[in-house]
Formats: structure tokens, C-alpha cells, sequence
């Protein structure tokens, strides 16, 4: 069968009524999942995986997962579409994928073009959304067959290059990105190794046994951190909102966007095939390179649609892009993808080089509900953009509530265990003072996923090759991701050697 | 215009909060437990029942136990309701401490669990203090078998040629399996060389994160014999893609297992049942203790419990309380002594 034809049979499964009810679910709670500061794509999808285990525990195992794939997915990418809205309207992002949006979008809103700047995020986003679907269709047999190669040596590099670029990452300073990622680490060694078989930092503990639970930390840091934020720092209270005038772009602004949004797609789907980049750097790499090609960068910071039209379309792309390695590897490329991969696996579903061939209705079906969860994203968005903008109407008093009791119900349904909200809590102190200090926390929590991926896989590799480290070095793919992740470390280095003209150029 | 603006704030706000909070309420539903309470006298039982399994929801134990409460259910041997708890944490060790000291007496709960209840107690490292022995084992439901894999291609044609290429050079080849060294996949994967009188503990095992990465590992070439579970690799087997060397019963399987000989039949000593049982309190009543044997000696005679079985990939196999005590205590010995071969013992 071509791959057409499992296309075509995916469509027949998107297309059951009741997937379409969760394709649409799924982009609805997603894109206010989007809008909500506190609530972003991660903890967003982390919340939902056991209500829809509950809706989804009267199909058929293979069916359940495909609709609950469904759903999750739809959450995922519809937060990309949702959160340029807080981003253009308010100057908060909904998620830290947005964060570059506020520059040009927000100074956009100001002067009464935010209905220009919504819409075009939204357009953007579908462009890319569709893009990276017919990429994925193209090229996601031809990796999965280059999967099967991949040994704990490539992972092992694959997984270095990931944290190289997740500590290059946000932040102000590379030293504090460096300390949440150490942390990040050093926290994803309690439990039992699972290579030797020791127990490390568990105190005899049961409930440590399989270590510190990534929900549990993420949802903590993330989106109880922001609550304490909020009820700290009143302040915020009075974002003023801005007025939508116009909806649609101008010809002329639709001009200005082509090319930003192809370039944006592009970029994103590559940037998010690799794990650890992810959505963020996707939007942020799109936002610089805009600004490079442009006529005139002084434009930039002060309403150019383009620093709206580029990085909504690279992090919508990324987004797509990091379905790549989660279906065809096994490896999740962000905190959100991990959790989808999580749910997967909870219905026996194993993400990795054979789920084309073992799970052809789950991967086929995902694939097409994305193309009808994208057209149902820009439908959605374009007319009902004033109304989604409401939510953040929505007094503080009302919705810290609800936060709280969305993130303590989310960790106890999936972990079970009134430790895990304990911890919840002191995750959500933490999370408040890490970021009133300017620690990033992404980092920290892609160390804790990619700690033990990365120390699992460097011990495979050498229980295998007898401990010889040459393994890496011999393996091309391996060297391939090495040689990569080098030059992600060295080149800023030498390009600040050479000449801070350029790096003066791109900031200012 | 700005009464409506509110009005749909309210109702934007209040439909998104509904929706959750009614999903938040369906799950936690089904995650509370029923009061505790010892039920002595006649009429048990008296109130819902809940069977945990001591995992996250989707895996072999979860299924289990979804599959026993829906079958009495559908056939009414059981009127009361049955629900499934999911109690994950540290395999089942976090479940066992508070089942085992504050719900001893709870004849309300049951639990489903396998050999890794044995396992768990036994071993040094991430061990639980309570086993079987704090339970009161009801009855074996289903069965499977331990099986040594490697690849269609390998120039590996029976086990006994891998055993003795590992005697000759253990660092030669690679095992592996889906989990920790200590556990099951381990226990599967060094048993054959162990009974065949190669150290354990020469032998080199790398764990994956589950059987399918290590069956993926296996097909890349990175593993040359994987351990693992029979019903898992019977499709890779169907496809051609692997050969079983051996399986881990005391008889040759049925189906598409017809042609795989034993370990036994290749003169290697090494018999492993992966059993699944459902386990009462340590101190049930009687009175429930008998209800349930009665119970689970019907449900395994009716056809819709066999067509469950067979539509879930297990093989049938029942053993009632009395038989499944003393297995354990066999299972037990068999542990311990390979534990103990390892240095892994407690």
C-alpha cells in the first residue's frame, strides 16, 4: 500500500464523527490553553491525558489511542495558534513560544492593527501548519527507516545536541540557563537506574522508586509558579486591552507576510525535528532571520508584520516538525511532545521506529485530523479572535481558582498520590522565585527529560562496546550529531570574537 | 455592547471552567476509594468493590484487572459494582505499603499483580518490604511465557549454539530486555545461561525502556538476544522479522508458536510462567475469602470470559487459591535462588 492510500485510510478514521468532535474539543481547549497565561501547551495536554482515558475507556485499545491522540495533538497546536492572542493584545504570551511575538505584535495592537496582527498569526500559523503535515507525509518514512539505525551511540549524541541547544536557550544569562539545566539533570537521577538496577537518592522510599515525576514538576513550576506570580505582583492587574479595528490584513500587509510566513515554515519544521529546540528557538531563529533579510530592520520592534507573520509560522511549523521524532524514534523533542509520547504509551501504544508499520490507523489518523484540526484552527480563529480575547477579561480572582484547582486535579488524577501535590506546591514557590529572579525554567525541565535518556543511552552504548568511547566517533550518524552539537557550542563564541558588529546588527 | 462583551466573558470563562471542572470530577470519581471498613457477618458482599492495579492506566496489569471486573459485571456473578483503581508508583511497591499496613483488613479490595510481587520483595536494590505473603492470593487467571529472540538474520539457529558462544566469551554478545537489571526481562533473559552454567553476572545486559525498544534495539542490530515476554513478539514473528530460539514452558506452545521447542527440549533446564492473578488483604474474612474463590471458579468457566482472554492476546490458565499459594511459594524459591546467583538478593 502507498503511502497515499494509508493517507487516504487515515482520512477515513479522522473522519468519524466522533473523531471530528475530538479533533475539535481538542483545538478548542488548545487555543484557550493558547490564550491562558499559566495554563501553556505542556500542562495543558498533561491535564487532559486522564479525562480522556476516561472518555475514550469504552473503544477499542487501538481506537481509544488513535482518539485520544486526537484530542492531545489537537491541544498541542491549537496552543500555538492561541497564544500570539495575549502576546498582540496584552504584551504577555500565553506561552513562551510567543514570547517573540510581543515585540512587533504588540506595538502592532497599539496603533490599532491588532485585528491585522491576530489574523495574520492565525493565517501564518495554518500555512505552516499545512506545510509541515505534507513534510511529514514526505519524509517521515524515509527517517523512520534511518531510525531503525539509530543505536543508544546516535541517541546518546542525538540527546547532547538537544541539551546543547536547550542551554543556549532564553534567558538573560548563560549561566543561570546552565544551573537550571545542571538541576534539571541532577533531579532526573532519583529512582531506579534503570541500566544497573540501583536504587540512587531514594531513602528506601517507595514513592521515589521511579523518580521525581516530570508532570508533577512542570505543572508545578509552570503554571502554580505563575499563580503565585499573579496574587504577588498586583501590578499586572491592570493590562490595559487593546481595541480591534480592523480583522483582516491589508493586500499590502498580505504581501509583506508571504515570504516571512514560507521562511517561517521552513525553518520551524527543521528546527523542531530536533529535540530540545522546539517551538521557542523555532520562533525566536525566525524573528532574527526576519529581521536580517529585511529592507529595513529599524522597522522591527515597532509594528513590522513580519516579526508577527515569521515566528507565529516557525513555532505553529515546530510544532509539526517535533511529531517527527516522537512518531518515527520514540523521542520526544519537547516537554509537550513527551507527554503526548506519555500517553501513548498508556495505551500501549509505543512511539518508535515501527508505529507506522504496527499502528498504521493511530499514526495515519493523527496525521490526517491535523490537516481538518488546522482548517478548523483558522476557521475558528479568524471570526471568534474577539471572543477568545475575553478570556483574559476574566477577573484574577476567578481564574487563579481555577489554575489551582485545574493543576491540583491534573497531578493527583495522573500520579495518585498526595506527595506528588506537595511537591506540586513547593514546584510552584520555586517556579515563582526562579522566574522573579530570571532563571529560565525550560531548561530545567528538558534536563529532567533529557537526563536520563542521555545517561541511559551513554551506558548502553559502552555496557555494548565494551567501554570503548571511540563508539561515538565511529558510528557516522553519531559523529554527524557530535560534530553539530560542537559547532551550536563554538560558533556564537567565534562569531563574538570576530567582530561584535554583527551580533550589535542583529540585536539592535 | 459592553453587557454583551461581559456576558460573554462569563460565559467563555464559565463554560471552559465547567467543562473541566466535570472531566476533573469524571476522573477523580473513579479514583476514590470506597470507605474501608471490615465487613463481618453474612451478605458479602455488601458494597462496590474495587480491584487496583498497581500501575498506570494501559499496561499488562491494568488490562487485567479492567478485563476481570468487566466480565463479572457483564455475566452478574458479581452484583455490587466493580471498579478499577489505577495506584502507580515504583511497580507496585508504592501500593503494596499502604495495601499491606492500612488496608489489611479491607475485604473491599482486591489487587492484580505477577511474578514482580515476588521479585520486588526479594531484591536488594528499590525493594519492597511486603510480598506475597502480606496478601491473601485468590487465584491465577492467565499465564505467559519467558522467550529468548534474536533476529530472522542471526547466525543463531538454536539457543544452545548462543549459550555456548557466551561460555566461550561473554563480552562477545549483547542481551536485552525492557527492564532494570533484578527484574523480569533480566531474570528471562540470563536464566537459559544460568542453568546452562554461565556466571550471571558475566553476562552483559543492557535494559531498555520497555520490550518494545528493546525488540527495536534487536532489529537495529544494537542487541543480539533480547529476553523477553512471548505474547509481545508474536507479531514480529508472524512478520518474519525474528526467530524465537526458545520458550520458557514446561510444554511447547499452540499457534504461531508450534514450531518454537522449548528450552527444555534443548536440554536447558529453564522454565519461567510470567503469570496474572487477582490478591485479597492479608487479613480477609472468611466469609469473602470464600465468596470470591466460588466467584472466580465460575468466572473462568464461562465462555465470555474465554473470548476476553483470547481477544486480549493471554492464554487461560486458572489456578484456585490453594493451588496459586503454594506456586508462589515454588516461584518464590526459583527467585530467590537466581537473585542470590546474581548478588541482587536482599
Amino acid at each position: 500500500m502507498g503511502t497515499l492510500d494509508y493517507l487516504l485510510q487515515g482520512f477515513g478514521t479522522a473522519l468519524v464523527w466522533y473523531n471530528i468532535l475530538f479533533a475539535f474539543v481538542g483545538v478548542l481547549i488548545g487555543t484557550a490553553v493558547g490564550v491562558l497565561p499559566g495554563i501553556g501547551p505542556m500542562s495543558g495536554v498533561a491535564l487532559l491525558i486522564p479525562v480522556t482515558a476516561s472518555i475514550t475507556g469504552g473503544l477499542p485499545p487501538e481506537q481509544a489511542a488513535t482518539s485520544a491522540i486526537i484530542l492531545l495533538a489537537g491541544v498541542y497546536y491549537g496552543a500555538m495558534y492561541g497564544g500570539s492572542t495575549t502576546s498582540i493584545l496584552l504584551n504577555t504570551p500565553g506561552e513562551s513560544s510567543s514570547v517573540v511575538t510581543t515585540l512587533d505584535g504588540y506595538q502592532m495592537a497599539k496603533k490599532g492593527r491588532a485585528g491585522s496582527a491576530l489574523s495574520i498569526a492565525a493565517i501564518g500559523s495554518f500555512v505552516a501548519g499545512i506545510f509541515t503535515l505534507i513534510a511529514l507525509i514526505v519524509m517521515a518514512k524515509p527517517l523512520s527507516n534511518v531510525a531503525l539505525k539509530f543505536g543508544p551511540a546516535e541517541y546518546f549524541s542525538l540527546m547532547l545536541l538537544g541539551l546543547g541547544a536547550v542551554s543556549g536557550l532564553a534567558g538573560k544569562s548563560v549561566t543561570k540557563a546552565l544551573i537550571m539545566t545542571v538541576s534539571g539533570l541532577l533531579l532526573g537521577t532519583i529512582g531506579i537506574d534503570n541500566v544497573s538496577g540501583i536504587a540512587r537518592f531514594t531513602f528506601d522510599v517507595p514513592w521515589l522508586y521511579q523518580g521525581i515525576e516530570f508532570l508533577t514538576i512542570a505543572v508545578g513550576l509552570f503554571a502554580v509558579g505563575e499563580v503565585f506570580k499573579t496574587i504577588l505582583e498586583k501590578e499586572e492587574e491592570d493590562g490595559e486591552i487593546a481595541r480591534i479595528n480592523n480583522m483582516l490584513p491589508s493586500k499590502e500587509e498580505f504581501k509583506e507576510s508571504a515570504a516571512p510566513i514560507a521562511r517561517g515554515s521552513i525553518l520551524g519544521f527543521f528546527v523542531g525535528i530536533l529535540p530540545g529546540a522546539g517551538a521557542t528557538l523555532a520562533s525566536f531563529f525566525s524573528y532574527l532571520l526576519e529581521k536580517k533579510v529585511s529592507k529595513n530592520p529599524s522597522k522591527f520592534g515597532t509594528g513590522a508584520i513580519a516579526g508577527v507573520a515569521g515566528p507565529e509560522s516557525a513555532n505553529n511549523a515546530a510544532s509539526g516538525g517535533a511529531m517527527i521524532p516522537l512518531l518515527t524514534l520514540g523521542i520526544p523533542g519537547s516537554g509537550t511532545t513527551a507527554i503526548l509520547m506519555g500517553a501513548l504509551m498508556m495505551y500501549n501504544v509505543q512511539p518508535g521506529p515501527l508505529l507506522f508499520e504496527d499502528h498504521p490507523q493511530v499514526a495515519w489518523g493523527l496525521i490526517a485530523s491535523m490537516f481538518i484540526g488546522n482548517l478548523m484552527l483558522l476557521i475558528l480563529n479568524l471570526p471568534l479572535v474577539k471572543v477568545f480575547a475575553k478570556i483574559i477579561e476574566t477577573p484574577k480572582k476567578y481564574l487563579i481558582p481555577m489554575i489551582i484547582a485545574i493543576s491540583i486535579f491534573g497531578v493527583y488524577a495522573v500520579q495518585v498520590s498526595t506527595y506528588d501535590l506537595l511537591l506540586l506546591l513547593a514546584c510552584g514557590v520555586l517556579g515563582y522565585f526562579l522566574s522573579k529572579n530570571d532563571y529560565p525554567i525550560a531548561p530545567l525541565v528538558l534536563g529532567l527529560v533529557l537526563g536520563p535518556m542521555i545517561e541511559n543511552n551513554l551506558r548502553r552504548a559502552l555496557t555494548i562496546s565494551n567501554g570503548d568511547y571511540t563508539v561515538f566517533l565511529s558510528r557516522p550518524i553519531s559523529l554527524i550529531f557530535l560534530i553539530i552539537t560542537l559547532l551550536w557550542l563554538v560558533v556564537p563564541f567565534l562569531m563574538k570574537r570576530r567582530g561584535k558588529e554583527v551580533i550589535i546588527n542583529v540585536e539592535g | 455592547m459592553i453587557s454583551f462583551k461581559k456576558f460573554s466573558t462569563v460565559v467563555t470563562a464559565g463554560a471552559l471552567a465547567l467543562s473541566l471542572a466535570a472531566c476533573s470530577s469524571g476522573a477523580s470519581k473513579e479514583t476514590s476509594s470506597p470507605a474501608a471498613k471490615k465487613e463481618e457477618g453474612t451478605g458479602y458482599p455488601t458494597k462496590a468493590i474495587s480491584v487496583v492495579a498497581p500501575s498506570g492506566a494501559g499496561g499488562g496489569w491494568d488490562l487485567t484487572a479492567r478485563s476481570f471486573t468487566k466480565i463479572l459485571s457483564e455475566t452478574k456473578l458479581v452484583e455490587q459494582p466493580l471498579t478499577v483503581e489505577n495506584k502507580p508508583g515504583g511497580g507496585g511497591a508504592v501500593f503494596m505499603a499502604e495495601y499491606a499496613t492500612q488496608q489489611a483488613a479491607n475485604n473491599d479490595m482486591l489487587f492484580v499483580n505477577s511474578p514482580p510481587i515476588i521479585i520486588n520483595n526479594l531484591k536488594k536494590e528499590g525493594n519492597s518490604p511486603y510480598g506475597y505473603k502480606n496478601t491473601t492470593p485468590l487465584a491465577q487467571l492467565t499465564k505467559d511465557y519467558g522467550a529468548i529472540v534474536v533476529k530472522a538474520d542471526s547466525k543463531f539457529k538454536d539457543l544452545k549454539s548462543v549459550l555456548d558462544e557466551v561460555k566461550k566469551d561473554p563480552t562477545k554478545l549483547t542481551f536485552a530486555g525492557g527492564s532494570a537489571p533484578g527484574s523480569m526481562d533480566h531474570l528471562i533473559s540470563i536464566l537459559p545461561a544460568f542453568k546452562y552454567g554461565v556466571d550471571p553476572t558475566k553476562i552483559k545486559y543492557v535494559s531498555y525502556d520497555g520490550g518494545g525498544e528493546a525488540i527495536t534495539a534487536l532489529l537495529g542490530g544494537n542487541a543480539d538476544v533480547i529476553g523477553t515476554d512471548a505474547s509481545s513478539v508474536k507479531e514480529f514473528l508472524k512478520a518474519g522479522k525474528i526467530r524465537v530460539l526458545a520458550i520458557t514452558s514446561a510444554k511447547r506452545l499452540g499457534g504461531d508458536f508450534k514450531d518454537v521447542p522449548t528450552a527444555k527440549e534443548q536440554s536447558v533446564d529453564a522454565e519461567f510462567t510470567i503469570w496474572r492473578g487477582v490478591f485479597g488483604p492479608e487479613k480477609m474474612s472468611k466469609e469473602a475469602k470464600t465468596y470470591w474463590e466460588k466467584t472466580i471458579d465460575k468466572l473462568v468457566q464461562t465462555p465470555e470470559w474465554k473470548k476476553e482472554v483470547e481477544t486480549q492476546g493471554w492464554e487461560l490458565e486458572y489456578k484456585n487459591s490453594a493451588d496459586f499459594q503454594k506456586f508462589l511459594g515454588e516461584q518464590d524459591k526459583q527467585v530467590k535462588e537466581l537473585l542470590t546467583a546474581l548478588g541482587m538478593q536482599k
